[in-house]
Parts: C-alpha cells; structure tokens; sequence
C-alpha cells in the first residue's frame, strides 16, 4: 500500500461518501468551549431535544474567559456549564481548566490515529499526538455532536519533511514560522501537513504541538505527526493514561500530493515583522525590501530596518502555542536574575501547567523579574482579556497571530518564542537570549 | 434562487475573521445583531462599508476568511446585508460557515478580480451557479453540489440528523 499517515486515519473514519467529493467523517471526540458552543448547543435542544450522538464522545470547558470578565462571558460559561450538567458531558470549568488545546492532550483525551473536532481554528494543535484534528464553525460543530460526523472535502496531503537538527537556540516556534514562510500564509490551505523528518522526531511532544499548532496559519486544514515513543510516553503520564489502541505511520511508498524539504539545521531565531504569520525573518535580519506596504504601514515599519532594536510597549508569554511547561522553564531561564523593562503578562497554558510552573518556583522567577504571573486564559492573544493593547502598541508574543487588531485595536504584534520573548522584554526591545547574561539554568 | 443587490468592493487579501468580527464581539450568545460590528476589526472598516451601505455582495481578494474559525464572521457579514462573497479564494473554514449560512460564496479566477470590483451591481443565479455584472453576460462559478442545498433551504443539522442511523450502524460494524 502507499498511504500517508493521514490516509490512513482518514480511511478509518469515512462513514459514507456523500455528493460532490464530500465524505461523512466520524469524530472520535468533539471539544466544546463557551465561546463557540452556545448557538449550537441551544439550537440542537431547541429542534432536536437532547438527542446527541453519544455525550461521551464531548468534553466541554470554559476556557477562553474564565473566570468571566463580564455579565456577557458570564453567560457564555453559565450557557455551557449548565448544558454539560443537563446533557451528563464532562465540564471542566474554573479551578479545573486550561485553555482547550493545551488541557484537552495534557489529560490524556487524544490518542494516535483519532478524529477530533472544535469550534477553533487551533485545534490542529492536537496532530501532534498523530491524530486529525481539525477546527471547524459552530454549526458543524452542532452537527459533530448530533450525528458524531463532520460532512468534509477530503483533503489533500503535504508531505513536509524537515531534515537535520535544528540548531540549539532555534525552537518549534521558529520552526513553525519557518513553515509557513516557506510555504506561504496561503500555502497550505486544502491541504493536511504530514510532518516528518530527523528534526520532527527529534522534537518532544509540547514541541510538536507548537509546531502543529500553527499549520492553520499556513491555511492548511489540520498538521500531523506520526506516533512514536515519544507521544506513547506523553499519554501514559496524562491522568487518563488511556490505552493506545493505533499507531500507524505513513507506508515506505507513502504518495503525497505535494512534498516541501526544510533544513532543520538552518533554522533560525524567527521574529515575525508583518501583518500575517508568514510575513516573518530571523531575527538578527531585516524587514524585507519588498515587503507588503500595507504591511509596513500597519505595523509602522521600513524595509531594511533590522528587527532586532524595534521599540517594545509590552510582553506576552502565553497561548495554546507556547505556554507548556517547558515554554515557561525556557522562558524563566532567560528572565531569571533580570528585570523587565516593558509591562510583561505570563499567563500558563493549563491550570496544571500553572501548578507545575508554581512548584518548580518559576512564578517566582517571572514575579521576582517584574513580570505579571496570571491564571491560565486565551486571554490577550486575541484580545479578548487581560493584556489587550492600546492603538498603536507593540507587543512581542508566544501567540500565533499578528493579524491586524488581533490583540487589540489598532495593536501591532510580533510573533516569537518564549525565550526571544523573554530577552525582549528585558531589553526593551526586539532581541535574543544571546544578549543575555543568562545567571543560573531553571531545573526541571 | 437569486441573489441581487449592489456590490461593495474590498479588494485586498487576507481579510481574516479577526477583522471581519473582533474577538471582543464574541461574548454573545446570540447570532443576530452582530451586523453592527461587521469590519470593525479592519483599520478602516467602516469606511469601507459606509462607500456601499445597502451592498448585497462583498468582493474581497485572496484568502478571503482565514484565520480564526468564529462563525461569527459570517453572522456578521449576513446580518449587515450582505449576501454573497466573491473572492479568488476562501480558508476552509469560513468556506463551510458559509454554506451553512447562506452566504453564497463565489470562488473566481484571480485574473478576474479587478473586473468584479469595478462592478456596480450583481445578480446572481445560485441555481445555475452564474453571476451577472451589471446587466451583463453570466459569468459561470462552481458551487459544492451538497453544500449548495444548505444555501437554497438550509437543512444542514436536520440533513446530518437524517445520518445518525446510518452512523450509527457503522459505528457497530467497526467496533469503535
């Protein structure tokens, strides 16, 4: 046979081809969170009473404010808290959550070679484990939970293939926004990313999920790693410790629709510069020459202006793309001893990665730096609470997204990872933990 | 069906759902009114809507929806009129959001672009899948046969609901 991994877990879950080269496609699970999930869960009680297709196959949460802001997201989370209770769904909810892609893999929900669904484009993160996972509207959302199937175009498949070992200072998030530059912020729509490669294996499971977290900014429908020892290891120590059942890989002869080959070894610190995720560059280089003007407009910038000494008005360490344990432990070994020169935000993934990071003492290390340390929240990643930026502030993120006003109106965001995150801040500017003295390594 | 009405031209690409409805719109929980805050993510959004304020179709460039998958943004570009999106491309999800809210989206070739947004007025012909541009000759475009129906008499959720048996005896054949 010569399928691809994501064939492979496409095949198993094809229930019947529809009209149009559609198929119906089983979904495994369904994740629900209070800002996607109210219209839908109201409509199927309304026209279909509490017929879901099997409540075990939902997990829902309130995750992007929460606690609540407001009489309006407070809603949002009553809406959703009391549907789980009504239909007997699991909820986690205050106290108990994160925000969903880093809470729903960290509990040990996802396993290799499953389909899994939710109201957000994010939710690629989650091919990490070797599953599909892919975001999707409200109203397909509704119907996943209806009749457990998604009506999908079959997607084709990129084969991206990244070779060597990426160079000590470069991360998944640079590896990730390399990616997508070479790509094209357009590159992967219609496609599933199959990630594979000496530098992927290499990779550890939080790594990988930064990575394919961001296979939407390619407009790619989902990314997916095969399962290995590494992702074996990560489900046995989740709580739910659930047995793997498949572990397929993609066959020798594997064909794919197209194929992109990266050096892993020449990856490099990557700041992004523009206004979309692919609009990024190393960061001891330049704004392009030819970069787009209503780029440089927007974020107030000249072609050939180094990135590395850009003027900063604020930091953000957090989102579903890096703030993992090991984004804080990276990012706490740079701030560790330092003082930050501009307002900083730590916000943790998950609550438990907010308990790991409060044991290792790490919250010590952000607050002892000037840094805020907050409860786990989407929070100002797309501007929604706790940190959104004034009209014309720059921000360098952990984020996925620099889109125009995504933080805030009229707010400029550089993306990168925690650990340039962490210079800059001290600095004050753009710049890369080789500008700091960095005292004493954090211990796991 | 016909869609017919005039057409507001925002021909740059990349137009994202953070743009179309910014997050901070998202905390209802209730689809309709969000037409107020359509393009108020975009620096100049209202302005742009304020140049066609009655528009029915919104031609925009590549990539028109990526980004976020809040179908909000079609909500939000449904309840401030408009009817149909003509662009060389859509992400995915809003391609699916979409259909399921009747938002006709007219996929056309890149080339063409300049053409559409020159255009007052569109009529276009769902069923035959053609676009007239003020008064002029059908230009052909390709709807997803299945997701087309959604678009004419919506049905989406009881059409998936039609499935559960079959899904269901799939399901127990394959011993999940």
């Amino acid at each position: 046979m010569n399928r691809s991994l994501f064939d492979k877990v496409w095949d198993d879950h094809v229930v019947e081809q529809l009209a149009g080269g559609n198929s119906l496609v089983f979904m495994d699970l369904v994740v629900a969170h209070e800002i996607t999930t109210p219209q839908g869960a109201i409509a199927i009680e309304k026209d279909f009473g509490d017929r879901l297709y099997d409540k075990r196959r939902i997990v829902a949460m309130n995750d992007h404010v929460s606690p609540a802001k407001d009489t309006a997201t407070a809603i949002q989370a009553q809406v959703v808290r009391n549907w789980a209770k009504r239909q007997g769904i699991t909820l986690h909810d205050i106290g108990d959550n994160g925000i969903c892609h880093v809470m729903v893999p960290e509990r040990g929900y996802v396993t290799p070679g499953m389909t899994v669904c939710c109201g957000d484009s994010h939710t690629c993160t989650l091919g990490a484990l070797g599953a599909f996972a892919l975001g999707i509207g409200t109203t397909a959302q509704a119907g996943a939970m209806l009749a457990g199937c998604l009506i999908l175009q079959r997607p084709k498949v990129m084969r991206v293939e990244v070779t060597g070992k990426l160079p000590g200072d470069a991360t998944a998030k640079d590896l990730a926004l390399a990616v997508i530059a070479t790509i094209g912020f357009r590159g992967g729509t219609g496609y599933v990313l199959e990630y594979t490669g000496t530098a992927i294996r290499a990779l550890t499971m939080e790594e990988r999920m930064t990575l394919c977290n961001m296979a939407i900014e390619s407009g790619a429908t989902s990314g997916i790693i095969a399962s290995d020892e590494t992702t074996l290891a990560y489900i046995a120590a989740t709580p739910l410790a659930p047995e793997v059942r498949q572990s397929e890989r993609a066959d020798p002869d594997a064909v794919y629709d197209a194929t992109v080959t990266i050096d892993g070894s020449a990856i490099r610190p990557t700041v992004s510069w523009g206004i979309n995720p692919g609009e990024s560059a190393p960061i001891d280089g330049t704004v392009p020459a030819d970069a787009a003007p209503a780029s440089l407009a927007y974020m107030d910038l000249q072609p050939g202006q180094a990135l590395a000494g850009i003027a900063l008005d604020q930091a953000f360490i957090g989102s579903c793309t890096n703030a993992r344990i090991s984004d804080l432990r990276a990012a706490a070994a740079v701030m560790r001893g330092h003082k930050v020169s501009v307002p900083t935000i730590v916000t943790p993934g998950s609550q438990a990665v907010r308990r790991q990071a409060e044991r290792e003492g790490l919250h010590d290390i952000f607050q002892d730096a000037g840094a805020l340390w907050t409860h786990s929240s989407c929070g100002p990643c797309l501007g929604m609470s706790m940190g959104v930026l004034a009209p014309g502030a720059r921000c360098i993120s952990s984020t996925n997204r620099n889109f125009p006003g995504r933080m805030g109106a009229g707010g400029r965001v550089h993306l990168a990872s925690p650990v340039v995150v962490a210079a800059s801040a001290i600095l004050g500017r753009i710049g890369s933990p080789a500008e700091i003295d960095i005292r004493q390594a954090v211990s796991a | 069906m016909i869609v017919e009405g005039r057409i507001l031209a925002i021909p740059r690409p990349n137009i994202d759902t953070d743009q179309i409805i910014p997050a901070h719109y998202l905390t209802s929980i209730d689809e309709a009114g969000m037409g107020q805050f359509c393009m108020s993510g975009m620096p100049d959004g209202p302005e742009q809507l304020a140049r066609v304020p009655d528009a029915a179709i919104l031609v925009a460039g590549e990539n028109f929806g990526c980004g976020s998958s809040r179908e909000h943004a079609a909500w939000a570009l449904r309840d401030r009129g408009f009817r149909a999106i003509v662009a060389p491309s859509f992400a995915r999800i809003f391609l699916e959001n979409a259909y399921n809210n009747a938002l006709v989206p007219i996929a056309i070739d890149p080339g063409a672009l300049a053409t559409f947004a020159a255009a007052v007025r569109g009529t276009i012909d769902v069923d035959n899948e053609t676009i007239r541009l003020d008064g002029g000759e059908p230009i052909r475009f390709e709807l997803d046969p299945l997701r087309k129906a959604f678009i004419v008499g919506g049905g989406f959720l009881p059409y998936l609901a039609s499935k559960i048996e079959t899904v269901r005896r799939w399901e127990a054949a394959w011993h999940r």
